[in-house]
C-alpha cells in the first residue's frame, strides 16, 4: 500500500475537487500507530544525546544561576533605576507567548473544525506547557525575597494579615498564568489518555506497562468513555481559546495599565495576543521540522502543515507590523509630548538596534512566505521562524527598554545585561528543550487517535489516489 | 491462594467467570452496523471499543447525551461567585476576628466589586470549569479502574491500534451464549471471544493494606506538625534567610568606624572613631531655626537676662514618682503679688497676648483641650485642679512613705492666674521644679493651644481646692 514515492508527492496543490489529503503514504490506522509509537519505541537518533547533553548542561547552568541569584540577591542582573523591568520580564513575556500557539493550535483550530492541527498539536501543547513552566520561573525568582513567594497567593495566615491587592495587573498575572498553566495541562493529559493507553498496549517492559498503565488510567476506548471524552474535550477547548486570548490580555495589562508614555495604550491586548501566536507558531515550525525529519513522520506531518503554519505566521507578522505602524501614529497624532518623545526614542534612540532587529525579523522577513517555494521547503522556513523568535524576543526588549529613558534626564541610564542576564536566558532555553527531548522519547508526539479519525476510511486507496492525482498534476 | 488461606471467605469456587462475550471487528463501519443490529436485538448491557471516537456511534448504540455540560456549568457558577466573594472578603472586610480580610485603599479606587476584579473572576471561573471538566468527565466515566478482565484479553490490545470491539455482558437479560455467538457471525465479527473475570485474585494483598495505614498516618505527620507550631510563639533565634540583607555591609550614624588598619596599629576612618560626621559648629537643621522668640520661646525679643543659673529643669528628665532627688523641693520665688504680675526677677518678660502665626479660634481652642486632655489631665485633673489620677496615685503612695510627691499644681491657683500666656507656654514647654519638659512630644502650636485651653479654664470660675492645697504648694509657683 505504502509504495508511493514519497518525494513526488505534494499535498500543497490546491484542487477544488478533492480535499487535500492530511496523511501522505497511504497509512492505515495501524501504520499511523507504528510511525507514532516507532518514535518511542526504536532507538533514538544519533543526535539525539548530544542536543539532550547540551540541553540538560543549560538546565544545570539555569538552576545554578537561580540559586547564584537568590544567595546574592537581584543585584547580580542589570536592573538598575530607571531600569527595575530588564531581563527577567523579557523573558516571562517571551515564552509565555510562545506557548500560545500551542492553545491556538488545540483549541481555536478545533472549534473551527481545522483537521490539519491533528498531527501537530500534541507537540505544539507540550510545547505550551514547557514554555509555560519557562515563563513562570523568571516572576517566580525575581521578587527579591524569594522565602515569601507565597505572598503571591491568597494564602489565609490569621498573623500575617495580609491579602494580595486584587486591583493590580501584577496579581492578575499571577491567577491568569497560573490558570493556563493548569487548564493546558489538563487538555494535553486529556488528549493524550488515549495514546498513553496505545503505548501501554504495546509496552514490552514491565516499568514500561506499569507506568503507562497508571497514566492511561484504564481506559479501553469504549464508545460511552469516547461520547464523554469528546464532549470534555470540546468544553475543554471552548474554554481554553478565551483563556488563551486573556492571558496575553492581561501580560499585556502589566504595561497597558501603567501610566508610562509607550506602554499605556488600549492597542496593547490584541498587539499582544498577535504576537503571541507569530511567536508561538515560529517556535513550532522550528521544533517540528527537525523532529518530522529525524523521527521519519513526513507523512503525518506533512508539508502542507507546515505551509498553512507559515500562512499564519505570514498573517500574523502582518498584523503585528500594522501594530507596530499604528502605535507611531498614535503617538504623533496624540500630540502629548512624552508619548511622542517616547516612540520617537523607540525608533531612533539608543536602542535604535533592537527596534531595527525586531521590525526586519518580524515585519520583512515573514513576507517571504509570499513565495511559494519558501513557505513549502523545510529548511528555509525553519530560518525564517528563528528569525521571528529572535525578532519577537527584541520586541519585548524594546517595549521594556522604554523605562531607560524616564521622565528625568537626569537619571537615564543604559541598559546592559549582565553574564548572569544572558545566561540564564540561554539556560531557559536549554530547560525548554531538555523537556521536549524528553517528550519526544517517552510521550506520544502525534496524537494518534485524532489522526486516524481523519484519514478515509475503509476505502484507503482514496488518499493514494489522491496523491496520485496531486503527483501527476505537478 | 485460594486454598492458602483459611479466612477465605470462598475457600474453593470456580477460577474464572465469565463476564461476556467479545466480538472483533475490523473497520469502524461494520462496528457501527453491528451495535445498530444489537440495539435492535434488544441488548442493554452491551459496549463498543475503538481505537478513536467513531462517527455515528452513539445513535447506533442508542447513547444518551452526557449531562456534563450541566456539572460544568454548575461549578462554573460556583467558581464565579466564589471569586467574587474571595476578592470582596479579601480587599474590603477587615471586621472579622478570625482570618480577617484588609481594606485595600488603593488610589482612590472604590472597595466593592469593581471592573478591577474582573479579569481574576473571569480566571477562576475558566479554572474551575477546567476542573469539572476534567475531573467531571474521568468520573462520569467510572475511570481511573486499572483492573478490567479486558485488558487481559491479548486480541484487545488492537483496541487502541486498528481494531474495533463489540462486547455484550452475560448480565444482559437477552444474552445467550449460543445465540449471541451466532449473531455475531451473522453480523461480520472476525474473531470471538469470552472475557472471564478471574476470580483467583480478588483480594487487596496485605502489604498493600499495611502501606496503606502506614501512609496515612505518615500524612497525618505534616499536618499535626503545622498545627501544633499554629499559633505558639518560638523562642529560637530568628532564621537569616539571607544574612547580607539583615546584616548589610554599611555604617549607620553613631556607629564607630571600621578600623582599616591592623591591630596593633589600628588606622580608623576619622580621627574620632566615627563612622559618621558631626554637623559643624552652629549648624541649624532645615526649618530648625526658629527664631522667633514669641512663638518659639514666649517672650519679647531681647529681653532674656544672662544667666545666673542653669534652668533646674532642663538638667534632668522628669521623675514622676521621684525618690526624692536634689529638685523635689527647689526654692522658688516667692508669691507674686498679683499687681506685679508678669515680672519674675531672673526671667524674660513674658508675652501676654498669642504670637502671630498662632490665631485664637475655637477649632484651637477645643485642640488645645484634646491635647490637654492627653498630656496634662493625668496630673493636673480635667478641670485642672490637680486630682489627675497619677496624681492620687502618687499621693496616695506618699501618704504610706514609698515615694515623695509634689502635689500636682492646681491652674486656678491664684499664682498660676494671674501669670501671662507666655509663661504657661514656657512652663509646658520646658517644665518647672518637678514637672518636665514637653517639648519634644508638643509640638509648637499645640503647646500654645494648650496654653489657650489653660487660659480659658482659668476663666471658668472653677475654684482651687481649699486648704490642702495651697500649704505645700507654696513653696512652688
Amino acid at each position: 500500500m505504502a509504495t508511493v514515492d514519497l518525494t513526488s508527492l505534494d499535498n500543497t496543490i490546491e484542487d477544488g475537487k478533492h480535499r487535500a489529503p492530511l496523511v501522505l503514504g497511504g497509512m492505515n490506522y495501524s501504520d499511523v500507530t507504528d510511525a507514532v509509537a516507532g518514535v518511542w519505541e526504536k532507538k533514538q537518533p544519533a543526535i539525539w544525546w548530544p542536543i539532550f547533553g547540551l540541553s540538560v548542561s543549560l538546565t544545570l547552568l539555569f538552576g545554578a544561576l537561580i540559586m547564584h541569584l537568590f544567595f546574592k540577591g537581584v543585584g547580580v542582573w542589570g536592573n538598575n533605576n530607571p531600569t527595575y523591568w530588564a531581563f527577567d520580564i523579557v523573558n516571562f513575556v517571551f515564552w509565555v507567548g510562545i506557548g500560545h500557539a500551542g492553545t491556538l493550535i488545540s483549541a481555536i483550530l478545533f472549534l473551527f473544525r481545522q483537521h490539519w492541527r491533528t498531527s501537530i498539536n500534541r507537540a505544539a501543547e507540550a510545547m505550551t506547557i514547557f514554555a509555560v513552566i519557562c515563563a513562570a520561573t523568571f516572576p517566580g525568582i525575581h521578587i527579591g525575597r524569594i522565602w515569601v513567594f507565597y505572598w503571591l497567593f491568597p494564602v489565609p495566615t490569621e498573623h500575617l494579615a495580609m491579602w494580595p491587592n486584587f486591583r493590580s495587573p501584577l496579581l492578575w498575572d499571577v491567577f491568569a498564568v497560573g490558570t493556563y498553566a493548569t487548564t493546558s495541562l489538563l487538555f494535553w493529559y486529556m488528549g493524550m489518555v488515549p495514546d498513553l493507553a496505545t503505548f501501554r498496549d504495546r509496552s514490552k517492559s514491565k516499568i514500561g506497562q506499569f507506568v503507562y498503565g497508571l497514566l492511561s488510567l484504564g481506559w479501553t476506548g469504549s464508545a460511552r468513555n469516547w461520547h464523554r471524552y469528546e464532549m470534555a474535550y470540546t468544553i475543554l477547548a471552548a474554554l481554553a481559546t478565551p483563556l488563551v486570548l486573556s492571558v496575553h490580555t492581561v501580560v499585556s495589562f502589566d504595561f497597558a495599565v501603567s501610566q508610562l508614555p509607550g506602554w499605556h495604550t488600549t492597542i496593547f491586548p490584541p498587539y499582544f495576543v498577535a504576537g503571541a501566536i507569530f511567536s508561538g507558531f515560529a517556535m513550532v515550525v522550528t521544533l517540528l521540522v527537525p523532529v518530522r525529519k529525524l523521527y521519519g513522520l513526513e507523512n503525518l506531518i506533512t508539508i502542507r502543515h507546515l505551509e498553512n503554519m507559515n500562512k499564519i505566521i505570514m498573517a500574523t507578522g502582518l498584523m503585528v507590523g500594522t501594530a507596530y505602524t499604528i502605535e507611531l501614529f498614535i503617538a504623533a497624532y496624540s500630540g502629548v509630548a512624552s508619548e511622542q518623545f517616547a516612540f520617537y526614542n523607540r525608533a531612533f534612540g539608543n536602542y535604535w538596534w533592537a527596534y531595527f532587529i525586531m521590525f526586519s525579523c518580524n515585519v520583512f522577513i515573514p513576507q517571504l512566505f509570499w513565495i511559494k517555494w519558501c513557505r513549502t521547503t523545510p529548511w528555509f522556513m525553519v530560518i525564517v521562524s528563528i528569525f521571528v523568535n529572535i525578532g519577537m524576543w527584541f520586541e519585548r526588549f524594546v517595549i521594556i527598554m522604554a523605562l531607560c529613558r524616564d521622565f528625568i534626564p537626569g537619571s537615564w541610564f543604559y541598559y546592559r545585561p549582565t553574564w548572569v542576564d544572558l545566561s540564564m536566558l540561554l539556560g531557559s532555553f536549554g530547560l525548554f528543550f531538555t523537556l521536549f527531548l524528553l517528550f519526544c522519547r517517552y510521550l506520544p508526539v502525534i496524537a494518534m487517535s485524532e489522526v486516524k479519525n481523519v484519514i478515509p476510511h475503509a476505502d484507503h486507496g482514496h488518499g493514494e489516489e489522491h496523491a496520485a492525482h496531486s503527483a501527476a498534476s505537478h | 491462594m485460594a486454598h492458602s488461606s483459611s479466612k477465605q471467605p470462598k475457600p474453593a469456587g470456580p477460577k474464572s467467570k465469565t463476564i461476556g462475550l467479545l466480538a472483533q471487528f475490523d473497520d469502524p463501519e461494520s462496528l457501527v452496523a453491528a451495535c445498530e443490529r444489537a440495539r435492535d436485538a434488544g441488548y442493554q448491557k452491551f459496549d463498543a471499543y475503538s481505537p478513536f471516537p467513531v462517527h455515528g456511534i452513539d445513535p447506533a448504540m442508542g447513547i444518551s447525551r452526557t449531562r456534563l455540560p450541566f456539572f460544568v456549568l454548575a461549578i462554573g457558577l460556583t467558581g464565579c461567585l466564589v471569586a467574587l466573594a474571595m476578592q470582596y472578603y479579601m480587599n474590603a472586610v477587615d471586621w472579622t476576628k478570625i482570618f480577617p480580610g484588609y481594606a485595600f485603599f488603593i488610589s482612590g479606587k472604590p472597595l466593592e466589586i469593581s471592573p478591577a476584579n474582573i479579569p481574576v473572576t473571569f480566571e477562576v471561573i475558566i479554572l474551575s470549569s477546567a476542573f469539572a471538566t476534567f475531573f467531571g468527565m474521568w468520573l462520569f466515566n467510572r475511570l481511573p479502574q486499572f483492573a478490567n478482565p479486558l485488558h487481559r484479553i491479548n486480541r484487545f490490545r488492537r483496541a487502541t491500534n486498528d481494531r474495533f470491539f463489540l462486547m455484550v455482558e452475560t448480565a444482559d437479560a437477552k444474552f445467550d451464549a449460543n445465540r449471541t455467538r451466532q449473531q455475531f457471525e451473522e453480523w461480520g465479527a472476525t474473531a470471538i471471544e469470552n472475557v472471564d473475570l478471574d476470580l483467583t485474585d480478588q483480594e487487596i494483598p496485605k502489604f498493600f493494606k499495611m502501606a496503606g495505614i502506614v501512609g496515612m498516618f505518615l500524612l497525618l505527620v505534616p499536618p499535626v506538625m503545622t498545627f501544633r507550631a499554629y499559633g505558639s510563639t518560638n523562642r529560637a533565634p530568628r532564621l537569616h534567610v539571607v544574612p547580607d540583607m539583615d546584616w548589610q555591609d554599611k555604617y549607620k550614624a553613631q556607629q564607630t568606624s571600621p578600623n582599616i588598619g591592623t591591630d596593633k596599629e589600628p588606622v580608623f576612618l576619622y580621627a574620632d572613631d566615627r563612622a559618621m560626621r558631626a554637623p559643624v559648629a552652629g549648624t541649624v537643621a532645615r526649618g530648625d531655626l526658629q527664631e522667633d522668640d514669641r512663638y518659639f520661646r514666649g517672650y519679647e525679643p531681647g529681653t532674656l537676662p544672662p544667666p545666673v543659673k542653669p534652668v533646674a529643669a532642663e538638667s534632668s528628665p522628669a521623675n514622676f514618682v521621684s525618690t526624692g532627688g536634689p529638685n523635689a523641693q527647689d526654692p522658688a520665688p516667692a508669691v507674686q503679688d498679683p499687681a506685679t504680675a508678669g515680672q519674675y526677677p531672673g526671667e524674660p518678660k513674658w508675652i501676654d497676648t498669642v504670637p502671630a502665626p498662632f490665631t485664637v479660634s475655637e477649632a484651637a481652642i477645643a485642640r488645645g483641650k484634646q491635647r490637654f486632655e492627653i498630656y496634662c489631665s493625668v496630673c493636673h485633673g480635667y478641670d485642672g485642679n490637680g486630682n489627675g489620677l497619677v496624681n492620687r496615685r502618687a499621693l496616695a503612695l506618699a501618704a504610706t512613705g514609698q515615694a515623695q510627691w509634689t502635689t500636682a499644681k492646681s491652674i486656678h491657683d491664684p499664682t498660676v492666674k494671674v501669670q501671662p500666656i507666655g509663661r504657661i507656654f514656657d512652663t509646658i514647654s520646658n517644665g518647672r521644679n518637678s514637672m518636665g519638659p514637653y517639648r519634644s512630644q508638643i509640638p509648637v502650636e499645640d503647646r500654645w493651644a494648650i496654653a489657650l485651653y489653660v487660659k480659658a479654664l482659668q476663666e471658668t470660675g472653677i475654684q482651687p481646692p481649699a486648704g490642702a492645697a495651697v500649704p505645700p504648694a507654696a513653696p512652688q509657683q
